[in-house]
């Protein structure tokens, strides 16, 4: 009994890191899976997230409002990102490496012009504790928690159950073929890639009060992010959240006993070896 | 025979506009061109290997900082073997140790099908991330603190006089560059065209992808030791940040704005790049590097080639309207 106790408050911790960092990969992988596009920009939507958050509760928006507004803002910026260079370059998907690369630099050091290269702490809405047993825990943690699954599986079944889902998977699978039936591609390809950035933005949002949040952050979560959809495989969702689970609770919890510089070592490592030997990811398509 | 690369006659002019600077830049220019040379060699090294060979490489300073974290172990006597504490001893050993480790990353990434295209950056990306938090915890590397005052090489009598190593830097980029070269311009370099254009039907005639590419990764890995083993002892400096994410990434932005497939283009972009910076970083400050990466997302939208090579390109095809245009 004690020893669960001594546990629970690090895999809670695990947990809620393992989920943010979902929602960051899911934003990655359905426009992997979509456009073939690796977003090397997607760290830094995460940061604008961040950032907008942030402000929002500074001009004294309350927060969750802010979270859904700075959601919103950053897929606003998707949009412009999609329709002025994704999209030009579709033929060239290796090179939209590069350019997302470029954007992504321009990204950071925009937000350095803007606000300075100093991080920033942001209070989350609520410093109560909730009494679970034997354990106190932070309640910001837990809506976060309940906030980032319930997105997880809407977006899930925004895929798996709606017309949305089936056109986009249909533009994903064959797009010759989709666009022969009548899908707009293009447009399919638009609205997910918004998506996709909205994602990355409420995360970047509701991570903010628990981390500080400086122009650099996006980094930090971009590679993890990337090790989870290769590890998992990105061929389903399911992959990416057995990706998630793996990469993320095992740099969390091995952050506990080693130094976290060396966590991350350990757990890139492994993530290597790991895509080395099953490139297709741990999850086979379905 | 496909030569895409730059004319002879422009590259014999670069080298002696180079050779020049001395007399012309003074010598704090000088000292700092010695650098810009060695991380336009670098910059050669990524060219061949993604440019020419197709292999997306974005952790290319893992191989320039094992080259110049060797050399500075061997000169410092961190790792003490008498023989080897001879500077050009030591460089010998440095692009041995970068050979080899690109041999085993090279083994690794490509043996048996492996990894490539977009995983393939991935995975390099996550790879120069594990090499530079290695090294910042390594206490015998230094730590975040790297290593300082690796001797400099055993050239000239005078060392506050930064001309005769310049001249020794330049006469080895140049002879490496004309070696580089002859070997794209030969069947070798066909070869690796067609590993990028076509590698399904290189296997049909015969020829081994998996050794192709781990032979252009192994001289790409050895070509950017031999330049971060230099570097170092011109610098008299090895630190984490010339191993890691940001070098590599960087390297594959000077490649990308000079032209991937022209060693010329990547050699003199990283030159031109980094003498830009110098000025303009002054100038411009903070906003240099925002102007970078709208340049870079710029150049890979509309000039795909690169803006250096692009040129090139109307130049060859103006002479040759027959001839076919690059992949």
């Amino acid at each position: 009994m004690d020893a669960m106790i001594a546990w629970a408050p690090l895999l809670l911790d695990a947990l809620s890191f393992v989920l943010v960092l979902a929602l960051v990969s899911l934003g990655l992988v359905v426009i992997f899976g979509l456009l073939g596009v690796i977003n090397l920009a997607h760290g830094e939507l995460f940061m604008l997230g961040a950032y907008a958050v942030a402000l929002a509760v500074g001009w004294g928006v309350p927060f969750w409002l802010a979270a859904a507004l700075a959601a919103l803002a950053v897929g606003a910026v998707g949009w412009l990102i999609s329709a002025v260079l994704i999209e030009r370059l579709a033929a060239r998907p290796l090179d939209t490496i590069l350019a997302t690369w470029g954007l992504a630099i321009a990204l950071r050091q925009g937000v350095v012009l803007a606000f300075g290269p100093q991080s920033r702490n942001l209070d989350a809405p609520t410093d109560a504790d909730v009494v679970l047993g034997a354990i106190s825990y932070p309640a910001y943690r837990l809506y976060l928690m309940a906030l980032a699954a319930t997105v997880l599986i809407a977006t899930l079944l925004l895929f798996a159950r709606t017309r949305f889902g089936l056109t986009a998977r249909a533009a994903m699978a064959r797009p010759d073929m989709a666009a022969a039936l009548g899908i707009d591609v293009r447009r399919v390809w638009r609205r997910t890639f918004v998506l996709g950035a909205a994602l990355a933005g409420l995360a970047g949002a509701l991570i903010a009060p628990l981390i500080s949040v400086d122009p650099y952050m996006g980094l930090g979560f971009l590679v993890p992010a990337f090790l989870s959809i290769l590890v998992g495989g990105s061929a389903s969702f399911a992959g990416v959240l057995v990706g998630t689970g793996i990469v993320g609770g095992a740099d969390s919890l091995l952050g506990h006993w080693l130094s976290p510089l060396a966590a991350q070592i350990v757990v890139f490592v492994v993530a290597v070896l790991a895509i080395r030997v099953r490139p297709t990811g741990l999850v086979r398509a379905p | 025979m496909s030569r895409w690369d730059a004319p002879p006659w422009l590259a014999l002019l670069v080298f002696a506009a180079l050779a020049a600077v001395p007399s012309v830049l003074g010598d704090y220019w000088t000292g700092q061109m010695a650098r810009y040379l060695l991380f336009g060699l670098f910059a050669a090294s990524l060219a061949l290997v993604w440019g020419r060979a197709g292999i997306l490489c974005f952790g290319q300073a893992m191989f320039f900082g094992v080259g110049g974290y060797a050399m500075a172990l061997l000169t410092l006597g961190v790792v003490d073997i008498p023989v080897l504490a001879d500077a050009w001893a030591a460089l010998g050993l440095a692009v041995l140790a970068a050979t080899l480790f690109a041999l085993l990353v090279g083994v690794f990434l490509f043996w048996g099908g492996g990894i490539s295209g977009a995983y393939l950056a991935i995975v390099t990306l996550a790879l120069a991330v594990i090499l530079e938090q290695l090294v910042r915890g390594w206490y015998t590397l230094g730590a975040d603190n790297g290593l300082s005052g690796v001797p400099p090489l055993p050239v000239g009598d005078n060392p506050w006089d930064p001309r005769p190593t310049y001249y020794v830097l330049l006469a080895i980029a140049a002879v490496l560059y004309a070696g580089l070269a002859m070997l794209l311009a030969s069947r070798f370099g066909v070869l690796l065209t067609a590993l990028r254009t076509n590698p399904q039907r290189l296997t049909y005639l015969g020829y081994s992808v998996v050794v192709l590419r781990i032979a252009a990764f192994v001289i790409g890995g050895a070509v950017a030791g031999l330049a971060g083993a230099l570097f170092v002892a011109t610098d008299a400096f090895a630190s984490p940040s010339l191993i890691g994410f940001a070098l590599s990434a960087e390297v594959l932005i000077w490649v990308a704005l000079g032209g991937r497939s022209v060693l010329l283009a990547a050699f003199l972009a990283a030159i031109l790049l980094r003498v830009a910076e110098s000025y303009l970083s002054e100038a411009l400050g903070e906003w240099w590097i925002l102007a970078l990466g709208l340049l870079f997302m710029l150049s890979v939208a509309l000039a795909p080639h690169g803006l250096l090579a692009t040129p090139l390109l109307w130049l060859r095809a103006r002479r040759k309207p027959k001839g076919p245009a690059p992949a």
